[in-house]
């Protein structure tokens, strides 16, 4: 009887390797060999009018280490920083009391952040568009209020892309922390309080540690992508902020360069498993909270 | 709940970062038209299609560099009629990705303007006729600045900080450098497109945003109080507001021609000429020519214009002195690049 039961699980786990068998293949068909031609594409040379030179060069990554373009990632990272730490000072407090509320609430806060993703991201950043502009929304506000006499010039500034940065990635925090809070047992900090502990030590002590897996997670899903999304800095900051994904999308583009851009590419890429495997070392896991 | 997030997360990803694409098939009896949006009035479209029989299906491309992707990727078929940037046509050709006219199948040939023909990327007119010419100008508002502005140079001036918008073309900003110190959009000096990024740099302090698409809102809105726009935003920002002036620089014009051919294995060829015989008609031509706020290409179209907007949409006949902006060697070019990196840079 054990021994067919045995035999039975042998077969099926037989059964689930060939199942998960197609998605090896896709991964490896449109991930790991796209990632192929983009390394081997970032050493050749671009062709005199369009396209690509079949030879050799260093050429491509000997430019990114030019002060210039390593300007570019400075700016990128300075952004990605300054995006993250307002994010988790906005999104931790919120997935950390949405995961206290009781069903029902815990339902219409999801839901409202939610909401808005049911709009393109392009329409929704316009929408920042215009309660920025000169004599936009906020400026008539303002102005209405008395509180400042001529538009502000707002649109089009560092700032601007910053709020755009946060609106856009500010619900993986939320998602990732809310995860976390959602696990933490509560009981522990009910115990630290009967021993003693002020509120804010119980949170220091207790709910803090066991939720910075989410934190942390959250930290590494808004701050890899704030690197890379070009268009917000392109709507936000009238193009004036380049980021690497600027330049990426640039290259690529107008530059018509593409063995640069594959270039950038890689060392970004790098980039982001460098944070990756930082992450790894200090939450001791390899798995983001809220996503596996 | 774990997998339910997870599938929101997804979810989430998905909606973020994914902008939509998309391709229709085609069949016998279309016209397969590939171009940007807002090329044609509907009513020309429409008035093809009832005039002809056929059907058109339209597809669009935000950058000349996206068309040239896609027909390399069809070897030049699934689409009949393509109209693009004169730059990127002499790739095409040169790549063997379009097929020569049969100029005798043309019907209103000798409309076609010859300012806008024989250009470097078809010398001998074999592949192409010109749809439209574009010159990016200088727009501004005498209301909200007290600087008059004639030439590109005074856009450099002090008086317009954080006042100015310029189109995110960087052969076409570092050209109009290149133009205040006399020389050629088009050099392939290095020490002398250095010498224009060195210059470029000192209008960062001015700009105060750079953009590509609809950027008369910027002039409109009161965002900025001078602007150097595509041609057919400079007459979008006029038809909305007389009191602008537009200016035509007189350190000299560089000029770009949109112009069609047919892809060397377009399967409704015939689709293709009867398009271009349609929109080729005077009359037909000059009510696309209102619509695009391009220069006209159509000789005969140019007495059918409307005169409140004839001035911009008919080439005045000093600015022909202008230059073509044409493709430059990789080393200019890669420098060109990097001169805009660093202007973007020093912008913020």
């Amino acid at each position: 009887m054990a021994k067919q039961s045995q035999g039975r699980k042998v077969k099926e786990a037989k059964g689930n390797r060939l199942l998960v068998l197609p998605i090896y293949i896709f991964t490896l068909l449109f991930v790991g060999l796209p990632f192929v031609y983009l390394f081997l594409l970032s050493f050749l040379k671009r062709a005199e009018v369009w396209g690509v030179d079949f030879t050799f060069t260093l050429e491509n990554y000997k430019r990114i280490f030019s002060p210039m373009y390593l300007g570019n990632f400075a700016d990128s990272l300075k952004l990605a920083f300054t995006s993250t730490i307002c994010i988790t000072l906005l999104g931790y407090p919120y997935g950390y009391i949405m995961a206290r509320m009781n069903k029902q609430w815990k339902k219409r806060m999801l839901l409202l952040i939610l909401i808005p993703f049911f709009t393109s991201a392009i329409i929704r950043l316009y929408g920042w568009i215009i309660v920025f502009r000169s004599n936009g929304v906020l400026d008539k506000i303002l102005m209405g209020l008395g509180l400042t006499e001529k538009p502000l010039k707002l649109l089009y500034t560092y700032p601007a892309v910053v709020v755009g940065m946060i609106y856009a990635l500010l619900p993986f925090m939320i998602l990732a922390v809310y995860s976390s809070a959602e696990k933490l047992d509560y009981r522990l900090v009910e115990a630290s309080r009967d021993l003693g502990a002020s509120s804010w030590k119980a949170f220091w002590t207790v709910s803090f540690p066991l939720t910075l897996p989410g934190l942390l997670s959250g930290v590494v899903l808004t701050f890899v992508p704030s690197m890379g999304l070009f268009f917000i800095a392109d709507l936000l900051g009238g193009n004036k902020i380049v980021l690497v994904g600027n330049v990426i999308q640039e290259q690529m583009t107008k530059g018509r360069n593409q063995p640069f851009a594959a270039a950038l590419s890689v060392v970004l890429l790098i980039l982001t498993w460098l944070i990756l495997k930082l992450y790894r070392n200090i939450a001791g896991t390899s798995e983001l909270e809220g996503i596996f | 709940m774990k997998k339910s997030l997870l599938i929101l997360l997804v979810l989430l990803l998905f909606l973020t970062f994914v902008t939509g694409c998309g391709n229709k098939e085609q069949e016998k009896g279309e016209l397969n038209l590939y171009t940007w949006d807002g090329m044609f009035p509907p009513e020309i479209l429409e008035g093809f299609e009832k005039e002809t029989g056929y059907k058109i299906n339209f597809s669009h491309f935000d950058y000349d560099e996206d068309m040239l992707a896609k027909l390399e990727e069809t070897e030049g078929g699934d689409y009949d009629l393509v109209i693009a940037d004169d730059y990127i046509i002499e790739v095409v050709i040169a790549e063997g990705l379009s097929q020569k006219l049969d100029t005798s199948k043309l019907k209103n040939y000798e409309q076609y303007n010859p300012v806008f023909m024989s250009q470097f990327y078809d010398p001998k007119n074999e592949y192409t006729v010109p749809y439209a010419a574009g010159i990016p100008l200088i727009v501004y508002n005498p209301a909200a600045t007290d600087v008059e502005i004639k030439g590109y140079e005074d856009l450099w001036n002090p008086g317009l900080e954080d006042n100015v918008a310029l189109i995110a073309n960087y052969r076409v900003i570092n050209g109009i450098t290149l133009k205040t110190l006399g020389e050629s959009f088009n050099t392939e000096n290095l020490d002398t497109i250095k010498k224009a990024g060195e210059k470029l740099l000192q209008l960062a302090p001015n700009v105060r945003v750079i953009n590509d698409s609809n950027t008369q809102d910027f002039i409109l809105s009161g965002e900025v109080a001078a602007g150097f726009f595509y041609s057919s935003q400079v007459v979008a920002a006029k038809m909305a507001n007389a009191d602008l002036k537009i200016v035509y620089p007189e350190e000299g014009l560089g000029f770009g021609i949109m112009a069609s051919f047919i892809p060397s294995k377009a399967p409704n060829a015939e689709a293709a000429y009867a398009f271009l015989d349609y929109i080729n008609k005077p009359e037909n031509a000059a009510k696309c020519y209102e619509y695009v706020g391009y220069y006209c290409a159509n000789k005969g179209a140019e007495d059918l214009i409307s005169a409140e907007m004839k001035d911009f949409l008919v080439l005045p006949a000093d600015a022909a002195a202008g230059e073509i902006i044409q493709n430059v060697s990789a080393e200019a070019e890669q420098l060109h690049s990097e001169v805009w990196s660093q202007f973007r840079n020093a912008c913020e």
